[in-house]
């Protein structure tokens, strides 16, 4: 509140902005890399190349990307937020047309300079577009039935496109991140098990529309032992790293079955079982606790900002990120079906490292701005 | 905008109290109903992380300690513990080897094509196809190769390919590859006996009283069945045979020492090929067995006192029965005493001595030589003879010559052993009999000492003059049947036996030698009879077994010939140059009734069927 006062419809200056952000949040995302780093080390044998020096250098031009996302000023982002999502949604339609196919999927529009994953965009702009339309609605607005028409309609489609991608794990995540925002924005209860009602009703319906190369990869995604020449086996070999690993581990370049290659995708998908199995259940605790401890911060600055908008976005971010977190050690574990979802800041990628990084700079604007009035009504752009 | 927004924005109106009052508690309802459901969020989000916690605990501590257990449990634990089976000086015939066999789990293949690519490198004889259906399917076990070498294994595991993986199985292993393969027999692929002592001492091998288990000792001698068998082989391809048989037997004992049936095959590598001579012909095939059966007659006469040793029999005419003629084939034509009419084999004598025996007197005698029943042996494979129905005086008279009646070869020697040994009949035995067993009596000792003088003698001056081992006095009789083929009797396919007891004056151990179509030597073909063919072999293997026995070869003692024996040189001539083939010449084709069987079991069954038709 240090600058609550006179300021609140004012431009913060760009120093006191800088002295306001969350430098925790930075360290621990810092940290989190960190062990990426090492572990994509490892995964190469001890070798900085192919993986551990890429993703530094990808992760340093995020990181000046959060930082400068981080400063722009949240009414910005309010006044922006359909615009962004309107090129994501003209993005993912391109993609149809345009996109490049990677393994067996198109997902991917060549800019001949970098690719970019208009379904990764899509992910930010679609908190920012729900965050939106909910901060310009009051409580008693969202409890009507009509209201929810326009937010429906923003989330299904980008949902509806990046299924026909074929991309079933994005789609889904879209949908619960989308949930969420429906969720905290004060949507009725009952909304939500009439939905699920609906949805499960519409199911058989839906089936018979789908191709049968449709209805194979549904089945095959809800259960991987349909395809036992694919998932099956990845998780088969992730369970005996695990258990390989035991309580304390390893040790550091030491786990066997990761390099061995006896697991696969062991720097993206399956980095956290490569984790497990050298530094042991300890070692895989310790860093669930790092990303228990940074959503905890990013439930804190959600709780603390003054606008709608800005809790919203905040959480929108940080239910990508437990999701992120959520779905990838559950699969490597297990206890859900395999979808590609990496883990946040450790697995190699480019795309997904640049996503998290900008999010988490959204999320530290949020919390620059935390006490920034918002009007309710602004202008589209 | 907020609540809090509104709040400012509405300070005009804040007179009004009432409504403004209402306004700050919808407004405060709406932002505590966020609010709460913003920490129902945090909750959400803390339990799913417990439930991957709790995964992750479960995973790396409490699932991980079971596996590595069952791990060592699968290595310390053989699968099977088959006894092994060692010979009497505890050379090893057959035991177990652990060998590993792959299989595969086709829930957790992960490229068939290339899985099936690299097998067939390493595995070539697999059957590409059949492989390919193995990896496909709902079930999750299929064997691809079962007992594979420590070479393969290593090589399937460098091919590091997913969802295929070893069990460690026992395989039955015969060092002794062919030399046993009948007596030992072997076992399926799941170490189940199918043959040979493995099926008949079946339950005892798999399930022994001791652990580990104890050996399996048997009575057989690695070294005889080695000389038997080599000698055997030699003589089959010298005389062209179609098969043989030799059987050492302990005459005072019962003991089986050696006992081979050829062809034979490896029990190691079991082939389709292979039926024919997976037969084993000393218990399983049944013979006419000719001249031999005249010890049996001449044993039975003396010792029922019919005739004395001096005593015999007017050989000069044929005898007419019936519809059959007996003849001799090099007749004396003349008066035969007991001696003469074994050592030159003569059809018409041994015939009038086992007339004046009588049928009852000599099936009760055969009887008790085990010459009736079921082939007395601890294998499976033991068939029973086949014995004329009904016996008729014509049957009494042929089977005294050895013809109308078949028996197993271990049948033929276990009874020579009784006629020979002093006169106790022992059921033989493939187990180590303890020395004072108790055997049955048959003939007094004193007939059995003049069987073996008679032995020695055919020997000595007789038919088996081929089988003489110098220092060894060996005694025995030829014994040459022909063959049934079609109905009739051939001429040229025979049956030639010797079956030779030493040293013969103080009986250690008898050998049978028996070819079946054997030829003569090149320009001689028709020297086919047991004494040119059995005889010299029985001789061979003899002269190799005493020393390994440790009998003392003993300096050549003359034979004197007794008085009641007129050796003349021609005689002796006609009987080495062919020995006494007993022949029914005028049995029509049609009568089978009274010796219409001879050769193997598979022969005799199609014979049997034939006549039903």
């Amino acid at each position: 509140m240090r600058f609550g006062f006179g300021l609140k419809r004012g431009t913060l200056p760009l120093l006191a902005k800088f002295s306001q952000i969350n430098w925790t949040l930075v360290l621990l995302v810092s940290l989190i890399a960190g062990i990426g780093f090492a572990m994509l080390y490892s995964a190469a044998n001890g070798e900085y190349e192919p993986w551990a020096l890429r993703q530094l250098a990808r992760f340093g031009i995020g990181l000046v990307l959060m930082f400068a996302i981080a400063l722009v000023d949240v009414r910005q982002l309010l006044r922006s937020a359909y615009l962004i999502y309107g090129v994501a949604l003209i993005l993912l339609i391109s993609v149809e047309f345009l996109g490049t196919s990677g393994m067996g999927a198109q997902r991917w529009i060549d800019l001949k300079i970098f690719k970019i994953q208009p379904s990764e965009v899509m992910k930010i702009a679609l908190v920012l577009a729900l965050a939106r339309y909910f901060h310009g609605m009051s409580g008693e607005e969202v409890r009507r039935l009509p209201t929810l028409i326009i937010p429906l309609v923003l989330l299904l489609i980008p949902s509806w496109l990046v299924i026909r991608q074929p991309d079933l794990g994005t789609a889904l995540l879209l949908i619960i991140v989308g949930g969420a925002i429906f969720f905290l924005a004060g949507v009725r209860l009952w909304v939500f098990g009439a939905s699920l009602a609906f949805v499960l009703a519409a199911i058989p319906l839906a089936w018979h529309l789908l191709h049968d190369y449709q209805q194979q990869r549904v089945l095959t995604f809800i259960n991987p032992e349909r395809d036992p020449l694919g998932s099956g086996y990845h998780i088969l070999q992730s369970k005996i790293a695990l258990g390989s690993g035991g309580l304390f581990g390893k040790g550091f370049l030491e786990g066997t079955q990761s390099h061995l290659n006896f697991l696969p995708e062991k720097q993206t998908d399956f980095i956290f079982t490569m984790l497990a199995e050298e530094f042991g259940l300890v070692g895989a605790l310790a860093l669930l606790g790092l990303y228990l401890i940074t959503l905890a911060i990013g439930i804190a600055i959600s709780l603390r900002s003054t606008s709608q908008f800005g809790r919203l976005l905040g959480m929108g971010i940080m239910t990508t990120f437990f999701l992120y977190v959520f779905i990838n050690i559950a699969m490597v574990t297990g206890l859900i079906p395999v979808v590609g979802i990496p883990l946040p800041l450790i697995s190699y990628g480019g795309t997904a490292m640049l996503t998290i990084l900008i999010s988490f700079g959204l999320l530290i604007s949020v919390n620059i701005h935390r006490d920034v009035m918002l009007p309710r009504r602004g202008g589209l752009l | 905008m907020t609540g809090f927004g509104n709040l400012a924005r509405r300070g005009a109106i804040r007179a009004a109290g009432k409504y403004r009052r209402d306004f700050d508690e919808k407004i405060a309802r709406n932002v505590a109903r966020g609010r709460s459901r913003l920490r129902v969020t945090a909750y959400l989000f803390t339990a799913a992380f417990v439930l991957v916690s709790a995964r992750l605990v479960d995973l790396t501590i409490l699932k991980a300690q079971p596996s590595h257990a069952n791990i060592r449990a699968t290595v310390s634990q053989p699968q099977s513990d088959r006894a092994d089976v060692v010979d009497r000086n505890g050379v090893l015939l057959a035991t177990s080897l652990s060998t590993a066999s792959l299989y595969v789990n086709p829930q957790e293949v992960f490229d068939v094509d290339k899985a099936v690519e690299k097998l067939t490198h390493v595995l070539p004889e697999l059957d590409r196809e059949g492989l390919r259906r193995k990896m496909i399917g709902d079930h999750r076990f299929a064997w691809i190769a079962r007992n594979l070498t420590p070479r393969q294994q290593h090589a399937i595991n460098d091919l590091g390919l997913p969802g295929f993986g070893f069990r460690h199985e026992d395989r039955r292993v015969y060092p002794l590859a062919r030399l046993f393969a009948h007596v030992v027999g072997y076992t399926d692929i799941d170490n189940r006996g199918l043959a040979g002592i493995e099926k008949y001492f079946d339950d005892r091998l798999r399930l022994p009283m001791v652990h580990p288990a104890e050996p399996f000792s048997v009575s057989l001698d690695g070294r005889f069945q080695h000389v038997l068998h080599e000698e055997l082989t030699a003589g089959m391809d010298g005389f062209h045979a179609k098969a043989a048989v030799g059987v050492v037997l302990d005459a005072t004992s019962g003991e089986l020492r050696a006992m081979v049936s050829l062809p034979d095959f490896d029990p190691n590598h079991i082939r389709p090929e292979d039926d024919h001579a997976r037969f084993n012909r000393a218990t399983q095939g049944v013979y006419e067995m000719g001249s031999t059966f005249k010890l049996f007659t001449a044993a039975m006469a003396l010792d029922g006192g019919v005739v004395s040793p001096n005593g015999g029999y007017d050989a000069s005419e044929p005898i007419q029965l019936a519809r059959h003629t007996i003849r001799d084939y090099h007749g004396k034509a003349r008066w035969l005493s007991v001696p003469e009419i074994v050592m030159f084999s003569s059809n018409i004598g041994a015939a009038k001595m086992a007339q004046a025996v009588g049928t009852d007197e000599q099936r009760k005698f055969l009887e008790r030589l085990g010459l009736l029943g079921r082939t007395r042996i601890e294998l499976v494979e033991a068939a029973r003879p086949i014995i004329p129905s009904p016996w008729r005086e014509i049957n009494t008279m042929t089977i005294g010559f050895g013809h109308g009646l078949a028996v197993t070869p271990l049948q033929l020697t276990s009874a020579v052993a009784a006629i020979a040994n002093g006169g106790i009949y022992y059921p033989p035995s493939i187990l180590p009999r303890p020395r004072q067993t108790q055997g049955v009596r048959v003939v007094s000792s004193s007939t059995s000492s003049e069987l073996r003088k008679l032995m020695r003698l055919t020997v000595a001056h007789g038919t088996g003059g081929r089988a003489d081992v110098e220092g060894y006095r060996v005694g025995g009789k030829t014994g040459t049947a022909e063959k049934v083929v079609r109905g009739g009797y051939h001429r040229d396919a025979l049956i030639s036996s010797f079956v030779a007891v030493f040293p013969i004056d103080e009986p250690k151990f008898v050998v049978l030698v028996l070819f079946d179509e054997p030829r003569g030597p090149e320009n001689k073909p028709r020297l086919a009879g047991g004494g040119w063919t059995a005889a010299p072999v029985a001789g061979k293997i003899i002269a190799r077994l005493g020393p390994l026995a440790g009998i003392a070869p003993r300096a050549a003692e003359p034979v004197p010939l007794p008085a009641s024996v007129k050796l003349d040189r021609e005689s002796q001539t006609a009987s080495l140059s062919q020995t006494a083939v007993a022949r029914q010449v005028s049995a029509p084709a049609t009568d089978r009734a009274s010796a219409s069987t001879t050769g193997t079991m598979e022969e005799l069954l199609s014979q049997i069927l034939g006549a039903v038709h």
